[in-house]
């Protein structure tokens, strides 16, 4: 059904056009990859096909486009990329869908957030750290049978499972205008604890990002994970918290899981304007 | 790219660990009070399409405080515009616009949230030189009328507005005020409209639609007032301006008169005052004339 119908004219070819770049830091590059058409071919397969290939479309033999990926099932996240200009899924990016967007070629980009390791594979440890500035976890640790939990309201179970489908890909904040690139050049002679140190400082001022504001909104809705609803908070109006969302709300077109991320935002607003108003008063 | 501002030790800066509260009052300063006073000037502005007399009726209101305006000037307006306007660049230059590779609307909105927040900076720089002056001292208000600026006189508010727009060729101030104005309403309107979010008082999207009905809604009605105002400022000729002169003049001179203006001769526009004479003559005989009518 998806595959361009076999009565109209299917291109021969498919003209790929991939942005490269050797290393972190390095300046970033252009190739175009010419593959065979097949139906029903999907992003990954194309990546597949040039590493096989190993050829530009001018027969300049080139190493293989690294790139990453897990699941192939659009749940892990690790294979998010701009393709055509747009972040998403290599996995769940289907070429004759593609091809009917633009049928001269598919372009693919590495996330524009992250700093590139190679090609397309980025480093996205930023987007980890945010869930463990707003501690996106049930505080328990197991060591005891402290019985059985309390009893989740159908609501809120209604509520809460959207927001726990996240899958932490990263397409939110890389569509997200207040959420800025940050890639720090290590300095000479500086030792890799102290490189990370300096890193780790960066990030902590920086956007925490659309999708930690929602997961701090997810586990302070848990019956568990609101007994620490605080330090959230803490997180949520510190340095980088909710205060730097811009309201372009392209975090929400972008999700590939239909996450209802504007709506977590508004309601950690809302938190964040009764946390503070509380804490003036009682502090 | 953030090297640069990486090398402070761990010890966060005072704007960055305040920055929450920073960014609220920014949000806040937004619509209180410079979103509900420019919704009051607007209003007042547009009430001279009603005749001289309404407006100047509303300007002696404004001015009724006297010696104590400059006060409420600086602290209720100049001052929260100040921190909103600084605060607002640094904003914008956290933020990438993308609006040209996303282009949902919401995305387009921020982007031109963005932009109107500078187009209105500097028309509102241009503005309160243009008109007000920034400061009372006389001397400085003389020398700026030299060249055009600091031209509004309040007790003659009508006619030196009206007289204010003529100047540049009667086309450059009224362009600038045009596209100067509405990029201010919509500053205002989105601004609202994301405030609500900000503060938590639209969450779901459908109470964000509703919100976005009822911000459109009140976009429309303030745009139509900001273009009364506009034309009200605009239209009138010079002879219209003469006429509105004379009618402020006499309010003014009964205000004293009656005590309820205070007597501040520097508030009156006193330029060229043979011209103004010959208008006020002018208009005596044609009112005598008048009077004169029913008896002959």
């Amino acid at each position: 059904m998806i595959a361009l119908d076999p009565a109209t004219n299917r291109p021969k070819f498919i003209n790929v056009r991939v942005k490269r770049q050797d290393g972190p830091g390095q300046e970033p590059y252009w190739q175009l990859f010419k593959i065979d058409y097949e139906p029903e071919l999907n992003v990954i397969t194309i990546l597949q096909r040039i590493a096989a290939l190993s050829k530009t479309s001018d027969g300049k033999a080139v190493t293989p486009v690294v790139w990453d990926c897990g699941c192939l099932e659009e749940v892990c996240g690790s294979c998010t990329m701009q393709i055509n200009g747009r972040v998403r899924q290599s996995c769940s990016a289907l070429v004759d869908q593609l091809l009917k967007d633009n049928p001269d070629e598919i372009v693919l980009e590495p996330m524009s957030k992250f700093p590139v390791l190679r090609d397309l594979m980025v480093d996205r440890k930023r987007l980890f750290k945010a869930l463990e500035k707003v501690k996106a976890w049930v505080p328990v640790d197991s060591y005891y049978d402290m019985g059985p939990g309390e009893r989740q309201l159908r609501a809120a179970q209604e509520q809460n499972y959207p927001l726990s489908q996240c899958m932490s890909c990263g397409c939110c904040v890389d569509s997200c205008p207040q959420y800025t690139k940050i890639e720090l050049q290590r300095r000479s002679g500086e030792s890799d604890e102290a490189f990370a140190k300096r890193e780790a400082e960066a990030f902590d001022k920086a956007f925490i990002g659309p999708h930690a504001i929602s997961q701090a909104m997810l586990f302070n809705n848990h019956p568990t994970g609101k007994a620490i609803a605080g330090e959230r908070m803490e997180a949520l109006t510190g340095p980088g918290g909710i205060q730097a969302c811009g309201n372009a709300q392209n975090c929400v077109s972008v999700c590939p899981k239909e996450i209802p991320l504007t709506t977590s935002i508004a309601r950690a607003g809302r938190a964040a304007t009764v946390y503070t108003i509380k804490k003036w008063f009682e502090k | 790219m953030s090297d640069s501002n990486s090398d402070s030790s761990g010890q966060p800066s005072f704007f960055t660990k305040h920055e929450f509260a920073i960014r609220r009052l920014h949000s806040l300063t937004g619509i209180v009070p410079l979103g509900l006073y420019m919704c009051v000037h607007l209003t007042t502005n547009a009430s001279l399409l009603n005749g001289p007399e309404t407006f100047q009726r509303a300007v002696f209101l404004i001015h009724s405080p006297g010696h104590l305006l400059p006060l409420i000037e600086w602290g209720g307006i100049f001052a929260p515009l100040i921190f909103h306007a600084g605060l607002g660049i640094w904003i914008a230059k956290t933020g990438r616009i993308n609006s040209s590779q996303y282009r949902f609307t919401s995305n387009k909105r921020y982007s031109w949230q963005r932009w109107t927040g500078f187009i209105a900076l500097v028309y509102l720089f241009l503005h309160v030189m243009h008109l007000h002056g920034g400061v009372h001292f006389e001397g400085w208000i003389n020398a700026i009328d030299k060249v055009g600026l600091g031209q509004f006189r309040p007790y003659n508010a009508g006619s030196s507005l009206v007289d204010a727009m003529h100047r540049g060729y009667g086309v450059v101030w009224p362009v600038i005020y045009l596209v100067g104005v509405l990029a201010c309403v919509y500053h205002f309107i989105n601004g609202l409209w994301t405030a609500g979010i900000t503060w938590g008082l639209w969450i779901s999207p459908n109470a964000q639609l509703r919100a976005t009905k009822v911000c459109v809604a009140l976009g429309a009605v303030l745009t139509v007032i900001s273009l009364s105002a506009w034309a009200a400022a605009v239209f009138p000729s010079a002879e219209d301006a003469a006429k509105m002169r004379a009618v402020e003049d006499r309010m003014y001179e009964e205000g004293v008169e009656a005590g309820t203006v205070p007597e501040m001769e520097h508030k009156r526009d006193l330029r060229n005052r043979d011209a103004i004479d010959e208008a006020d003559e002018e208009e005596n005989t044609q009112a005598s004339k008048i009077q004169f009518e029913p008896a002959a």
